[in-house]
């Protein structure tokens, strides 16, 4: 706020000021003159004193600046339409804010057509993909508690923040803030108001993370821990001195603790994926070069069952924007669920496609199966889509299962995984990590056909590419 | 409202373009509110959103009127027709939808009563949320009259039908398990298919805004999967695990 337009009670206004100078200086020449006429004797000193004030009166007069600059509006510095330099510094300021910011001017107060946003920043226009000034206010921001705050705010002269939450597949929590910019001007011109908005979704999260993260934990390691407790238990007592009982017992303990550790492991790893899942990634990853990474890394594990497994890489590079590990980490658990579920010597095709359209990327690869997407992103225009589907042909899954497979530790009934069990968070796993991608992930299968997973990814721009390359 | 100044026609228009955004964004917030407080258990909020229903109601009637008015006296032809009869529609879709919600916020109230029943009501947030998304992409379809969002979301419709169908055979078998539950199941029941509906609402404002956009009813086939769980008798399936 400038100084200019805070009247504060004690100060008077500059060009009061210059009144209050004036009169005392004409009582001081009256004051003279009148004592030059009581006391003609001192007349001549009197009377040069007199024009010495008068004269210095005239000097101070023609200094001062002229009348005091006109109030300027709120929030604008009172040299800022005089200088172009700081009101340029001052648009780039707001426009690169990292928070969205709008202006929004009031019209009619019962007219809701009447709150159109005046001017916003460049994090405002992506947010809330406003084309155009003047766009109208509800078109951008719904949500009935900002409307409220915002008619507050310009009708009501009330600050207030309003916290609220955008729907979708990945919810966000934004508070905004709303104050009232009022306008010297007063009548006849339109209020306006200030929304800024803030994005309060990781604090949230961090919170909600937490409380998850417990009920889960303890939920999930309770059976193992209860049946090492038990053969602990058994192998204190009878089965003491019973060298073939003692060996089994070790042995399933054994594979009890690990499953434990793969738990902790992967709730851990759960857990660090979903607190960044509103961070877009940064970084570069080959997609096919990332499941020919993977699929050697696994063929251990292909071998022993003696699974042969087909890796179609494309034809070009398919570039994404992602995380390396989490990438890496999507194929992985997408190729162990295949692995397990495929009966001993069957084939999983692993298959990667790149410059997909959206509707090419989720289309389907397995006539006569059941389709579901898991994850859908937000259509954007002209963005291109790599695409890595792993399928098996293992017993396949009911219609009914699909929509809960990214759940937590859902599993599919009457299946077996094998020895190796699972954790049932693979795919929550894979869920979220896609979703941090802005990706797609979508499930195909029918009973006794197998299934196939697709993920898709955005492909790199092509422009950037250039500049990474020149 | 100043009766003697008059407004040009497209700010008639416009404003009913705004007051459906704003209706919209009020029935957002009733789903949402309604399926918070069902899986916070959250008595006050339940309550709210009843209330809450009032107020769409009156938007509901205002629009309503504001259109009527509009045909009367500018008589629209051609896109401003179909954007004062689409207004219409949407706006009986969204009131119904609110209608809907404050259903759910009503039984939310009664379970509320009873004993947590944390799985299933995390089946109901988890289909909740993915109708409130669909209603979000409509009305940002409408807000910013895009054509392909209003189509996807014409498109998915079967989404929310696989939903209901997992979540319908989840509270038979929970009801088959544990006949204690069969009140608080029911009350679920019926919470999915609340759920459903606004579904099928948000499918009709796409239709509309399809309408609206091109004038031309959306032609082409509806992925349209198999009969939803109340048509068929679902009990065989169960006992294949």
């Amino acid at each position: 706020m400038s100084y200019d337009s805070s009247p504060s009670p004690v100060a008077p206004t500059s060009t009061s000021r210059l009144w209050t100078v004036g009169i005392s200086i004409a009582i001081a020449v009256g004051v003279l003159l009148g004592l030059a006429f009581v006391h003609p004797q001192i007349a001549g000193w009197l009377v040069g004193g007199a024009v010495v004030v008068a004269g210095s009166a005239w000097l101070l007069n023609a200094q001062s600046p002229a009348p005091a600059p006109t109030p300027t509006p709120e929030g604008a510095p009172a040299d800022g339409p005089t200088d172009p330099v700081t009101a340029d510094l001052l648009d780039r300021v707001f426009e690169s804010l990292d928070d969205p910011v709008l202006i929004v001017s009031g019209g009619e107060p019962d007219d809701i057509a009447g709150r159109r946003i005046v001017m916003a920043n460049k994090a405002a226009r992506d947010l809330l993909r406003i084309h155009r000034q003047g766009a109208l206010l509800v078109q951008v921001i719904r949500e009935p508690g900002v409307l409220e705050a915002v008619d507050e705010a310009l009708f009501g002269d009330v600050s207030r923040t309003t916290d609220y939450t955008t729907g979708g597949q990945r919810d966000r929590r934004w508070r905004a803030w709303t104050r009232p910019l009022s306008t010297e001007a007063g009548e006849g011109r339109d209020p306006l108001a200030l929304v800024v908005l803030r994005d309060e979704t990781a604090a949230r999260r961090t919170e909600m993370m937490r409380v998850d993260f417990l009920a889960n934990a303890s939920h999930e390691l309770r059976t193992p821990l209860a049946s090492l407790s038990g053969f602990i238990e058994t192998l204190k007592g009878h089965a003491r001195d019973d060298a073939a009982a003692r060996d089994r017992f070790l042995d399933i303990m054994s594979a009890q603790a690990d499953r434990m550790g793969r738990l902790v492991a992967d709730l851990l790893s759960l857990s660090r994926i979903e607190l960044n899942e509103h961070i877009p990634p940064s970084g570069r990853v080959d997609l096919d070069r990332a499941a020919a990474d993977v699929v050697d890394a696994v063929s251990i594990l292909t071998q022993a069952k003696q699974i042969v497994v087909a890796l179609d890489r494309g034809e070009t590079r398919a570039s994404i924007n992602g995380d390396r590990d989490e990438i890496l980490q999507v194929v992985q658990n997408l190729l162990d669920n295949a692995v397990k579920y495929s009966p001993a010597g069957g084939t999983v095709e692993i298959s990667v496609r790149s410059d997909l359209s959206f509707d090419e990327a989720w289309s389907s690869r397995m006539p006569g199966a059941t389709r579901l997407p898991l994850v859908t992103p937000d259509r954007a225009a002209g963005v291109l889509y790599a695409a890595v589907t792993v399928r098996d042909h293992g017993p396949g899954m009911a219609r009914e299962h699909l929509p809960r497979l990214t759940e937590r530790f859902y599993r599919v009934e009457g299946q077996k995984s094998g020895e190796r069990q699972g954790t049932g968070l693979g795919l929550a796993i894979v869920k979220h990590i896609v979703n941090r991608h802005e990706g797609g992930l979508v499930v195909e299968s029918a009973p006794g056909l197998g299934a196939a997973f697709t993920a898709w990814f955005p492909m790199v721009v092509e422009r950037r590419d250039v500049r990474a390359a020149s | 409202m100043n009766q003697h100044t008059v407004k040009a026609y497209g700010d008639e228009l416009n404003q009913i373009t705004a007051e459906i955004a704003r209706m919209g964004g009020l029935a957002e917030a009733q789903v949402a509110d309604a399926i918070d407080s069902v899986a916070r258990r959250d008595i006050a909020l339940a309550r709210a959103v009843v209330e809450r229903d009032l107020k769409l109601d009156a938007l509901h009637r205002d629009i309503e009127k504001k259109a009527i008015r509009l045909i009367a006296l500018r008589q629209p032809v051609a896109s401003d027709l179909r954007r004062t009869l689409g207004a219409m529609k949407i706006a009986t879709d969204l009131e119904r939808t609110g209608d809907l919600a404050k259903n759910i916020a009503k039984r939310a109230l009664i379970l509320a009563e009873g004993e947590p029943m944390q799985p299933l009501t995390r089946s109901i947030e988890r289909m909740g949320r993915l109708v409130s998304t669909r209603l979000r992409d409509v009305l940002d379809a409408y807000t910013a009259s895009e054509l392909d969002r209003a189509v996807a979301v014409w498109q998915t419709d079967d989404e929310v039908d696989e939903h209901y169908n997992a979540l319908f055979r989840e509270l038979l078998t929970y009801m088959m398990g544990d006949p204690r539950t069969i009140g608080a199941c029911t009350h679920l029941l019926f919470m999915a298919k609340n759920l459903e509906r606004i579904g099928d609402h948000a499918t009709n404002i796409a239709e509309t805004v399809h309408y609206e956009i091109t004038g031309e009813d959306i032609v082409g086939e509806r992925p349209r999967a198999q009969p939803t769980a109340e048509d068929s008798d679902p009990t065989p399936n169960l006992s294949t695990h």
